[in-house]
């Protein structure tokens, strides 16, 4: 339950924030996957089949970084062919190229979510460029962004990798061309991702040297996945205008999910909605937090101070091996309340299990000796037994109502007494434990 | 997300076990012991409902367990369920905390130091002013929650989400039970 409280969330959040830039991070993500998902377009080239063929052998490679080579390779490959073959397609080249990064994006993104397969990915990447470029060109522009960083989910901040996806297919080649350079350098300056930065330029000097001139605007617009074997990153897209430091995008990263919680704090806790800023919720949550302490330590000074005793047992209502076992304690705290509320069984049996706990449970006089007397009598504790199955079934009352139930039921009581309409076999320990209860009181 | 009302019966259970034994183990008890027992059973119920996948239910059931007597009551009501998480809260209880408590104290040295050396060249500007707010109640929020002091930001305000629900359940429960007793007090019987 706790991991899937982030799932929750996002899933709550995610429906309502499609398409507009103002979507955080993690938002669009979950909006892109799942309009990936949606499309199931099966458009295919021969090249893309034969394509495919080879991803569905390299896909059973189990190395992520090895499946990503491939990947990368194998588009080069598919480009060239592409455009000797559909020369139209030169037209939606950029496009061609940020769908292919994108493709990659989301097949390591695939891997950190587990979903979809590697060629699946693939499928969709290519396809998209080939059935709906304009489309394409539609979200490239509405969704700009300069670059892409990986982050690992476990650790702290500590590895990063980095991707690049440009998709302003307005930008071509010599503007790309200067920011990788100068992402590059930058790569050489952080001291992070040192291990990546090396793969990262061996790469690129071999698809570089792979790839013929035309293929080398692609290549080059395309991302570059440096391998990483931990399979948990989180896929994160630098917006337009914004920078594109790992740093900082992982600080976004890391902000925009202090404040997604932080917003479920806020409809939890009663009064937060006016305050805006962190500061003053944080303020509020610690006196809800401080509050809510202090109540459960009255609280139980109230409780002690009523019971004369600590004995409260109605749980053997709830334990179904109690009578099997008949060993523990003894479901009979204020026989004649449990009577009484054998008596409401035909009623509802929601709230049935409430009520017997919280009657019992405020009775509170029974002594243990006392409870070993009552082992004797078996058939008064059938019978809620049998209320008791019925009533875990329901397990739906909430408390609000439980309250007003609970007044009925009371009233209930004090008016019927002890009327015995127990089962037809009430046994005589039965009688003996309403003597017992007499005597108390 | 859980269904409160069946977490609600969940901790009642639990707490009525817990206090059973209570009252087993001692016949006359004076009144702050009685709240005494009846706080800690009620937080043992509550920790164990989450059966340690949250952070703040693990450090408190570790917390509760160090004292010996609440050992028979986490064993008890915990009874039903696996004996490693028994055993992981008592080994952490003894020594687990104790050693990222260091690890921490330690880090914070550091962080402090380097403070003190960059402190000439800190401007004061409305942006840190707001930072050092945020830090300070995230101090204190800290101090609040249970195990809070070892957890990173996101993750703390996760387990304090998970603990506010924690806490109205329990807060619900003991309030009804109160009312009813004091209610049946109140109220003289006919039958009696």
């Amino acid at each position: 339950m706790n991991i899937a409280l982030p799932e929750m969330l996002h899933s709550i959040t995610g429906n309502g924030g499609n398409g507009s830039s103002e979507m955080t991070v993690l938002e669009r993500q979950r909006a892109r996957m799942k309009w990936q998902q949606q499309q199931e377009m099966s458009y295919f080239n021969e090249q893309n089949d034969q394509l495919m063929n080879s991803f569905h052998h390299t896909s059973e490679a189990q190395q992520f970084h090895g499946l990503i080579n491939v990947n990368d390779q194998s588009l080069n490959e598919l480009v060239t062919r592409a455009i000797k073959s559909d020369p139209s397609l030169e037209n939606n080249w950029g496009d061609f190229g940020n769908t292919g990064t994108e493709g990659f994006g989301y097949v390591s993104v695939g891997v950190g979510h587990g979903g979809m397969s590697h060629p699946s990915e693939m499928n969709y990447a290519i396809s998209r460029t080939t059935s709906c470029p304009p489309t394409m060109a539609e979200n490239a522009v509405s969704t700009v962004k300069a670059k892409e960083t990986i982050l690992s989910s476990n650790r702290g901040r500590e590895s990063f990798k980095k991707r690049k996806a440009d998709k302003n297919q307005h930008l071509k080649e010599v503007a790309e061309e200067e920011t990788k350079e100068k992402k590059l350098k930058e790569y050489v300056e952080e001291g992070d991702s040192k291990v990546t930065t090396e793969k990262y330029s061996n790469k690129r000097s071999a698809s570089n040297s792979n790839n013929s001139k035309e293929t080398s605007d692609t290549s080059k617009e395309k991302s570059k996945i440096t391998e990483d074997k931990k399979p948990d990153y989180i896929h994160v897209r630098a917006r337009r205008g914004q920078a594109t430091d790992s740093h900082s995008l992982a600080e976004r990263v890391r902000r925009e999910k202090i404040s997604e919680r932080m917003r479920f704090l806020q409809d939890l806790v009663p009064g937060c909605n006016k305050i805006t800023g962190k500061a003053g919720m944080l303020d509020e949550i610690i006196n809800y937090v401080q509050s809510l302490q202090r109540q459960v330590e009255f609280l139980s000074m109230k409780l002690a101070a009523v019971n004369p005793r600590l004995d409260i047992d109605v749980d053997n209502f709830f334990n179904k091996d109690i009578f099997a076992t008949s060993t523990s304690s003894f479901p009979t705290v204020g026989a004649g309340t449990p009577s009484e509320m054998l008596s409401m069984a035909p009623r509802q049996f929601n709230s049935l299990q409430q009520i017997v706990s919280s009657s019992g449970l405020e009775m509170g006089i029974l002594n243990l000796s006392e409870m070993a007397l009552r082992r004797t009598t078996s058939a008064p504790v059938l019978n809620p037994e049998l209320f008791l199955d019925s009533s875990g079934i329901n397990q739906v009352q909430s408390f609000p109502t439980w309250n007003t139930d609970l007044d009925n039921m009371y009233a209930m009581e004090l008016q019927q007494g002890r009327s015995a309409q127990f089962l037809p076999h009430p046994c005589t320990g039965f009688v003996e434990a309403e003597n017992d209860l007499k005597m108390e009181m | 997300m859980r269904n409160p009302s069946s977490l609600k019966q969940e901790f009642l259970k639990k707490w009525i076990k817990g206090l059973q034994i209570c009252s087993a183990t001692k016949k006359k008890m004076s009144i702050m012991e009685r709240r005494k027992a009846i706080k800690v059973s009620a937080d043992i119920a509550m920790a164990s409902t989450r059966k340690s996948t949250t952070y703040w239910s693990h450090a408190l059931m570790a917390n509760a367990s160090k004292d010996d007597t609440n050992k028979i009551i986490i064993e008890n009501i915990l009874g039903n369920d696996d004996d490693n998480s028994k055993r992981i809260i008592f080994k952490k209880a003894s020594m687990g905390i104790s050693m990222s408590q260091k690890r921490i104290v330690r880090s914070k040295k550091i962080v402090r130091n380097s403070c003190k050396i960059s402190r000439r060249a800190r401007k004061i500007s409305p942006s840190t002013i707001a930072k050092k707010l945020v830090k300070k109640r995230t101090q204190v929020l800290k101090s609040l929650v249970p195990g809070g002091e070892y957890m990173d930001d996101a993750s703390l305000i996760k387990e304090t989400l998970d603990y506010i629900i924690s806490l109205r359940v329990q807060v619900d429960v003991m309030r009804h039970l109160a009312n009813n007793a004091s209610h049946e007090i109140n109220d003289p019987k006919t039958s009696s």
